[in-house]
């Protein structure tokens, strides 16, 4: 997708850190396509997020309210917000991406720290669509899968046309074996 | 099997709540408004705010009460054969599917008034992480609460009983000791772990002892160092807030040994027929019972001292049993013999070859990056700040600014044992990883219980080629995580986590089904 890891020597690899050579698991996973998401995800995340700035540079005149701070306090927000809205939605759309395996769901996202989370299949508890306004306007859902986990327990793949996430939504629930693990 | 989309059942067939459900959440946005009303109407008495008041809250009411019409007017549920669907929210729309194997828990609750006007309100829980439960449906006619809490229970049977038969037998049966006590505390190493419980007591109660020996044997030299401090210092005042530190420390340390002594009095831990039964207290008696295949894992605490002489403390972690309980970490054994820990581990976890275990070092690159950070907050958050006293000729505390400078060293030799004590280890069906040196905690995870797994990586990790992994668990609310491997041996551990704990999946016994809350 992107620059890969610069390879470094690696002392922990040097050594039999993972016990044994073991043969490859019978139903070892095949690759599964790498999903992406809409397109349209960048608008609607270009979206929200100037609504989101927008609201802070409103906020900057309260201390001009009050305190008669210059309103000039407004133009770094705005700016600040110009750049993130022009950058960082299509940076994170560049890193997003998601498989569903026949074991597990991968998902692989963060311009700034980068996440790879495999939830299997079994461990699913249970499944969402999200829609807020804005992703309802523009026919687009977040499906959301949820483990027993502690931290970790919500993966969320935004973004997506809503029948597909509708789909996604649907086989995932499907998937979802009766052992989780608890 | 369901062919149709979910969100197409409900639109075709999905049912309402009791129309009561509008009269319900109308009393909840009163109640919320009736208080600030009265409370503005007596403490405001007559005036302009005393009148506006009651006005305001009305007004503020009634989008309050359209919402939740609308929120009633959108609300849709649906049981199907395998899945409990639900719709809600009016801004944001949400779609559940909740896998009725799933399902820990299904409670039929009602309020006094709920019972006047023969409603009732459905709870239905999984082992999901939310404090509220994952289903609320309030409220229903009190029949159909009822019927539904009895269909919910009977299709989440058939569904584990269908699996149980999918599994099939020829899984390992685990033995276990049977009723011989696991672990038993006796009044010394009760006193070890109070005395060793509360550093600072035990460091300041050294001091202090340390105090009286010089005092009385080297006289003359300690006598006039001390004096001459004073004098530089300006003022016993110091001397006087140190040894008044160092009573409270010692005092401390006394509390902490009796509360060990009362807390953990007569300490009995019993492991048998699948449940681990505690039994202590002095004053209180404690008696617990865990079911094992509840236990997700087990969390070895080595605190430095307790290191040193060569003891440890071990917790265990488990996810919620009883609804309103989600789970945590409780202390296993308050106190064990380092020799003793695997022994110990296996009463929980019969198969784990705790003390066999290889621990590997995460990158080298890793005790670069605690260098830089414990230099960086040496800098500024130590250092500097005597140098800022010095510039404003703050006493003592400039003069002693140039002095601050011998403790430099110290970040290294930190990032050097954060260093050696941070490792992982993979012996077989159990993850392990380790960090921290003044309180050095061993996360032993089977992989049977491993819930999700991340791989993370911040530019600043990126730029060096590290990576941090995380193993979650069904645990509340903590994670073990192994921080600054190799990107690459990250991403491999990742891969034969993801394989290993779907393998534990298959191979459990089948004692260990799901069904969890009784209704």
């Amino acid at each position: 997708m992107d620059r890969p890891h610069p390879d470094v020597t690696l002392l922990d690899e040097a050594r039999p850190a993972l016990g044994e050579p073991r043969p490859l698991p019978a139903e070892a996973p095949p690759e599964a396509p790498v999903q992406r998401l809409d397109p349209r995800a960048v608008t609607l995340w270009r979206l929200t997020g100037a609504m989101w700035w927008a609201m802070w540079t409103l906020c900057m005149i309260i201390p001009w309210l009050l305190w008669e701070w210059p309103l000039l306090l407004m133009a770094p927000v705005a700016a600040l917000g110009a750049a993130w809205v022009a950058w960082v939605p299509p940076a994170s759309y560049r890193h997003f991406s998601y498989q569903v395996g026949p074991v597990d769901v991968r998902v692989m996202h963060g311009w700034w720290t980068r996440h790879v989370a495999v939830v299997l299949h079994s461990r699913i508890q249970h499944v969402d669509t999200r829609q807020g306004p804005v992703e309802r306007a523009m026919g687009l859902a977040t499906v959301v899968v949820y483990t027993a986990g502690s931290v970790g327990a919500m993966v969320g793949i935004p973004g997506l046309a809503e029948g597909e996430a509708e789909a996604l939504r649907d086989r995932l629930a499907q998937l979802s074996g009766t052992d989780d693990a608890v | 099997m369901p062919s149709e989309a979910a969100t197409a059942r409900l639109d075709g067939d999905g049912r309402r709540l009791h129309p009561f459900t509008l009269v319900f959440s109308a009393l909840t946005i009163g109640r919320g408004m009736i208080w600030p009303a009265l409370a503005g109407g007596f403490g405001l008495g007559d005036g302009q705010m005393g009148r506006t008041l009651p006005i305001i809250l009305a007004v503020l009411a009634i989008p309050a009460l359209i919402g939740s019409a609308a929120k009633y007017a959108l609300y849709r549920w649906r049981l199907d054969a395998d899945e409990l669907l639900l719709r809600s929210g009016v801004l944001n729309r949400q779609n559940r599917v909740i896998p009725l194997a799933r399902v820990q828990n299904v409670e039929v609750r009602q309020s006094l008034l709920q019972r006047v006007v023969g409603v009732a309100e459905l709870r239905v829980e999984t082992a999901g992480t939310g404090l509220q439960a994952e289903a609320v449906l309030s409220v229903l006619g009190v029949g159909e609460a009822q019927s539904l809490r009895t269909d919910l229970l009977a299709r989440r049977r058939a569904q584990a009983d269908a699996v149980l038969v999918d599994a099939g037998e020829g899984t390992e049966a685990i033995e276990r000791p049977v009723a011989t006590p696991l672990a038993k505390l006796s009044t010394w190493d009760l006193l070890l772990a109070g005395a060793t419980a509360n550093e600072a007591g035990v460091i300041a109660a050294a001091a202090a002892g340390l105090l009286q020996f010089t005092e009385q044997i080297p006289g003359e030299l300690f006598e006039t160092a001390i004096r001459g401090a004073v004098e530089r210092t300006q003022g016993a005042y110091v001397v006087v807030g140190i040894a008044g530190v160092l009573v409270l420390m010692v005092v401390g340390w006394i509390i902490s040994i009796a509360g060990s002594l009362v807390r953990y009095h007569g300490f009995t831990l019993t492991v048998d027929g699948g449940e681990m039964r505690k039994r202590y207290g002095l004053l209180t008696v404690h008696e617990a019972s865990v079911p094992l295949r509840r236990v997700q894992a087990i969390r070895l605490e080595e605190t430095f001292l307790r290191r040193w002489l060569g003891l440890a403390s071990l917790m265990i972690e488990t996810a919620g049993g009883s609804p309103g309980q989600r789970g945590g970490a409780e202390a296993f054994v308050p106190i064990a013999r380092r020799g003793e820990v695997a022994r110990l581990v296996r009463g929980i976890f019969a198969d784990a070859q705790v003390d066999e275990a290889d621990f590997q070092h995460v990158h080298p690159k890793a005790e670069r990056r605690l260098r830089r950070r414990y230099l960086l907050s040496f800098l500024v958050l130590v250092w500097a700040p005597f140098w800022v006293a010095r510039w404003f000729e703050v006493q003592p505390a400039g003069t002693m600014a140039p002095w601050v400078g011998l403790l430099l060293p110290l970040p290294w030799l930190m990032a050097r044992w954060q260093y050696a004590h941070r490792g992982w280890a993979l012996p077989p069906g159990y993850v392990m990883a380790r960090s921290g040196v003044l309180n050095r905690v061993t996360w032993i995870v089977p992989d049977r219980k491993l819930q999700t797994l991340h791989v993370r990586d911040t530019p600043f990790q990126r730029r060096l080629g590290l990576s941090t992994l995380v193993v979650d668990t069904a645990a509340g609310g903590k994670q073990a995580a192994v921080i600054d491997l190799a990107h690459s041996t990250a991403r491999r551990l990742l891969e034969e986590l993801a394989v290993r704990a779907r393998a534990a999946v298959r191979a459990r016994p089948p004692s260990a089904e799901p069904t969890a809350g009784s209704g």
